[in-house]
Formats: structure tokens, sequence, C-alpha cells
């Protein structure tokens, strides 16, 4: 059933990303979703940055929509939908991306996280002053412009009782094999329609992200071939990365 | 021909859609005896733009749906399906019963790959400007049985002519019978309609019910479709519980499949979830074949007829 929200800022977070706050707290686990409508134009995933807000990337048309809405405009979401991160003592996050926004709730629900984040440039290393409230933050950005010059693998290995990992499919796929499946979990991204584990479309390797995840221990994640290589679009084909 | 589905069922075409979803469960172990693939179109479809699906009323269920047929190609499907490998169980092909030539075109090409086939000529959902493959085949008598015939002669093996309970369907389901169907799917959703911030939630306007609010309107379908035709049937219509499964059974179903079942369940709920359901099926046989039940609600009523005259 959707929910009715009305949103109540628009708030630039750096780069392409923006953050839209809604009249309404959600009760979420860290790293679910919810499934955002607005009317005309389409409905899509997003994880809960906030309790009362998600951040989306201008990244095409629909999320180009979406941040065009204004304090005051309707949305209507569905959810909380899907698997969460656990929330222990000893936690690492590891973001990148967009993606960085789908551990903010996590961050501020552990004790003393270490938080490591990549991307690009320094544009889109996001909500870092906020990150840096709870916890040791490392970054690693492509061109140097912030933090150590590389990838987010360079900045392992990092001590840790367990491992969350949220960001674009290649650099899942690229960490995969450098955490110990036991101890990791990652928060998978896939095109999704019902968002409620009856269509199919979401599927990654038999697994529906939708119901099943986003959220998969290291251990189901290591099966996942599929990361960082195909996706099902729209039609239900497979197209591959 | 009949189907070998051991135990007898299967998901609902359109839930769970594709083969990587159903080798998982295949392989996890699922107490579902066939699966049944998303209607192969004849070419590529993309559907209706989100949302397709809305949950509607109280329950948790979504009770209403616009996909409008999103369909890899032909040549897609066969690609995945050479690479699928299901120990335990039946595949079943649902092909969208749009055309004559479509239908039999596709069945050729997969036919080596499938154990049987089902023939949507029932979704009542469109994308706009289009009409739905229920209107323009699974109403008219003549239309549904030209795409069984040509069914028929393309395969040897099963073919299931899935009908929809918004039509004249005993009517219809005897003309695919005799066109060569081996089975009648009984039904399809119904369509229906949800208004929201001023309008119609869904691209196609419309959509079809499924869920708990189908299951009365399905029941009488399988229930009317055994009294007249006494054919076998494989039914559908929010099937949430072995109850309802009995109930079908008692109505005339040899198969029952399940559809917005799934909704909310991950892939060991599934697991878990179908066996709780043929463990009451089998305790409610308690020991009986199947065949014992199948259709039995109208022994019953014929005896109390006569005990009353
Ligand atoms: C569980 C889940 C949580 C999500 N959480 C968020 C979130 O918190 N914030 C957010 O911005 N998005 C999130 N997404 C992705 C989001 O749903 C949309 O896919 C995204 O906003 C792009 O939609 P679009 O229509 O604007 O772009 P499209 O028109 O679909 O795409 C525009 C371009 O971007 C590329 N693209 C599309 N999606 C992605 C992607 N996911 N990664 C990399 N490239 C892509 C396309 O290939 C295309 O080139 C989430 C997805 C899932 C499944
Ligand atoms: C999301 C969704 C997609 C569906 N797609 C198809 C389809 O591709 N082909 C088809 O024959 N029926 C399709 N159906 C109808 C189902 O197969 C089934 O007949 C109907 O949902 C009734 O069963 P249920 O109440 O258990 O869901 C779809 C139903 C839903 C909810």
């Amino acid at each position: 059933m959707h929910i009715h929200c009305k949103v109540t800022e628009n708030r630039g977070e750096g780069g392409r990303n923006r953050t839209l706050f809604l009249d309404r707290r959600f009760e979420v686990q860290p790293g679910q979703f919810v499934m955002a409508w607005v009317p005309g134009e389409s409905e899509k995933p997003f994880s809960l940055s906030y309790e009362n807000g998600i951040t989306a990337k201008d990244l095409g048309w629909y999320s180009a929509k979406l941040l065009d809405l204004k304090p005051g405009d309707s949305i209507w979401l569905r959810g909380p939908y899907g698997t969460s991160f656990p929330v222990r003592e000893g936690a690492v996050l590891l973001g990148g991306g967009v993606g960085i926004a789908a551990l903010l709730i996590l961050a501020k629900r552990t004790e003393d996280p270490v938080i490591l984040l990549g991307g690009r440039t320094a544009e889109e290393i996001i909500f870092l002053e906020e990150f840096e409230k709870t916890g040791k933050v490392r970054v690693a950005t492509e061109d140097g412009s912030l933090g150590a010059k590389g990838l987010i693998t360079d900045l392992l290995p990092q001590e840790g009782r367990y491992y969350c990992v949220c960001g674009p499919d290649k650099m899942m796929a690229a960490l995969k094999p450098l955490l110990p499946p036991e101890k990791s979990f990652f928060s998978l991204e896939r095109y999704m329609k019902c968002a409620v584990g009856l269509c199919g479309q979401c599927t990654c390797n038999g697994y529906r992200v939708c119901t099943d995840g986003p959220v998969f221990d290291g251990i189901t994640a290591q099966e996942m071939t599929d990361i960082g290589h195909r996706k099902r679009k729209k039609s239900g084909g497979w197209e591959y990365s | 021909m009949l189907l070998d589905i051991d135990p007898p069922i299967v998901n609902a075409s359109g839930i769970l859609s594709f083969l990587d979803i159903f080798q998982l469960l295949d392989r996890k172990g699922a107490t579902i005896g066939g699966y049944v693939t998303k209607s192969i179109s004849p070419g590529e479809r993309l559907g209706n733009e989100n949302p397709v699906v809305v949950e509607c009323g109280a329950e948790e269920y979504p009770t209403l749906n616009s996909l409008a047929l999103p369909s890899q190609t032909p040549e897609e499907w066969l690609e995945e399906l050479k690479q699928t490998h299901l120990k335990r169980s039946k595949l079943i092909v649902s092909v969208n019963g749009v055309s004559p030539d479509g239908v039999s075109r596709i069945i050729k090409m997969v036919e080596p790959y499938a154990d049987g086939f089902e023939l949507n000529m029932s979704c009542p959902n469109l994308v706009p400007g289009e009409e739905s493959v229920m209107a323009i085949v699974g109403r008219h008598p003549e239309a549904a049985s030209r795409v069984v015939r040509s069914a028929r002669r393309a395969t040897g093996k099963p073919v299931i002519a899935k009908l929809s309970p918004d039509t004249r369907y005993v009517e219809i389901g005897q003309a695919c019978l005799a066109a060569g169907a081996d089975y009648l799917g009984c039904g399809n959703t119904m369509p229906g309609m949800f208004i929201h911030s001023r309008g119609p939630v869904l691209a196609g306007q419309s959509g079809g019910v499924s869920g708990p609010a189908l299951k009365p309107v399905n029941l009488k379908m399988v229930y009317d479709i055994y009294a007249e035709l006494r054919c076998p049937i494989v039914a559908y219509g929010g099937i949430m519980t072995w109850e309802d499964a009995v109930e079908y059974f008692l109505a005339g179903a040899r198969v029952v499949g399940l559809g917005t079942f799934f909704a909310h369940r991950s892939t060991s709920d599934i697991v878990r979830d179908t066996a709780a359901i043929w463990k009451g099926i089998q305790d409610y046989l308690n020991g009986e074949p199947l065949e014992s039940v199948v259709g039995a609600a109208h022994r019953k009523s014929s005896m109390e007829m006569t005990r009353s005259h």
C-alpha cells in the first residue's frame, strides 16, 4: 500500500546527489529500501538514508524527475522492504558512489564503526562530516582529490569483526574476494518491478534481490557469479556489464 | 497427454518467472512439482512503466498487477533454456497466445527443453494503446481454438489452455478442448482497478486482481468447468494455504498453482512453506490417492440431491 508523503526539504549533497526529506519517519532497519512513486513518471527503489529521507544521484530520467521535487510536493512510498545489515560491534562499512547513502543509518546505529568510502572524485564522497561524527573514516578517490589516490580496495586490509558493503556492482565484485565470506554482507542493486518477490525481475543467480536481499551474507554472495557480470533489463533479458 | 507433475503443485506464470530462480528453488528442494515460465512473446516487449504491482487493502498481499507481459525474445529464452537443468521438477513453458503463428514458432523453437506448454490467452493487462490478449483471443471461441490448434500441430507434449474468469469460459474451454488442449488453466487474473491521487494508479489504467480476493471467483470457474466438461484442470487464484488447494481439488482441479502466495517470501520461506502446503494436502488425503478427491464436491452435491428427492 502506498504511503503519502510530502517533501519538506530538497538538499544538495555534492556532485549530482540530493536528499529529499519527508514529513514522515519510517521504522527502518539499516540497508532496507522503499519504492518511491512519482505519479505519471515511475516508481523505483531507494535506500533510506535517513528515517525520513532518501538520497539519489541524478543518473537518468527518473532520478532527475524525483530530484526535481520541491518542498510541499507529494510523493508516494511503499516499504521499507528487504533484508538489512546486522548491527553489532566492530563494524567496517565500505561504500561507493550513491551506495554510501545506504550506510548512513548503519553508521549511526553501530558503535565506533570504521568507514571506508570510495569514489571517482571528492564530490562523490557524500555525508563525509556525518560519517566522521560516528566513527573513523578513510577515503580513496580515483583522481586523488580527497584521501588516498586509488580505489576502495586499496584501503584494505582493515581489521574488523564484520564488513558491510554497498556500492556499484563492479566494486562489489572487486571486494568479494578480499573480505572473509562468513563475516561480510553485501547490498545489491537490480532493476525492480514488484519489489515484493513476485515478478522475478531483480534476480541475481536465482535470488530475488527485493525479498532475499538487498543485503546478502558473504557466503551467498560468493555463489553469485552475476555480481559485476549481468543484470536483467526491463524486458527480462540479460544486460552484460 | 497429461503432465506427470509430482507433487501436483506449480508456480503461476509471471510469478518467479525466470529459469535461474526455478533452478535455485529446485536445488534448494522447494516442494514444487513443475515450474511455469513467464509468458514468452513473439518479440521483445517492455511491458508497462512502474508501478506495475499495487498492494491494496488491509492484507499485505499485492492484489493488482499490470505488468502487461514484458518479454525477452524467444531467442534469448532459448539460450537460457539450454543452460537450465532442473533435477526434480518439470518445466512448463508459457507462451503468449496472441497469435497462432507466434505460438507455433515459439513452441517449435523451445520444444526440446519443455515438458509441456501453457497458452496464455487470458492476460487482461495492456500497454496503453493496445488490446489485451484476453480481448483479442480469450473472449472468442474461434480465435482461441485457432491458437490451440496451432500449438497442437507444433507439439505432442501436454498443452494447457489458460482461460480468463471474465469470459464465457465454459464455451471457450470447450472450443479449446475440441482443438486439442489437454488441460484448461483456470484461471488468470480478473480485471480490476485502483484509484489513488485522483487517477488510476496503473499505467494500463486497469490491472489484474490476484490473491485472496480472486479465490472465490476462480474456484467457481473450476467448479463450473468441471461440471460441464469433466476435463483435467490446473487451478490458479488466491491459493495461500493447503485448505485453499484442497478446495480447488474438490472443485475439480488436478494441479494447483501458487502465485500471489510467493509475495514477501524469501527463498528459504518458499522451501519451508511449500513443504507445509504439500504436507497439509497429504494429511487431508490420509493415504487416499489424489484422484479420490478431484471433483468430489460435485459427487457430494449430486448425492445430497438424490437423497432430498
Ligand atoms: C535496493 C536498491 C536501493 C537503491 N538505492 C538507491 C539510492 O539510495 N540512491 C540512488 O540514487 N539510487 C538507488 N538505487 C537505484 C535507483 O533505483 C535507480 O536505478 C537510479 O535512480 C537510476 O534510475 P533512473 O531512471 O534515473 O536512471 P536510468 O534512466 O535507469 O539510467 C540512467 C543511466 O544510469 C545508469 N544506471 C542506472 N541505474 C544505475 C545504477 N544503479 N548504477 C549505475 N548506473 C546506473 C544506466 O545504465 C543509464 O546509463 C537503488 C536500487 C536498488 C535496487
Ligand atoms: C505479477 C503478476 C504477473 C503475472 N504474469 C502472468 C503471465 O505472464 N502469464 C500468465 O498467464 N499469467 C500471469 N499472471 C497471472 C497468474 O499466473 C495467476 O493466474 C493469477 O495471479 C492468479 O493466481 P494468484 O491469485 O495465486 O496470484 C500474473 C500475475 C501476477 C500477480
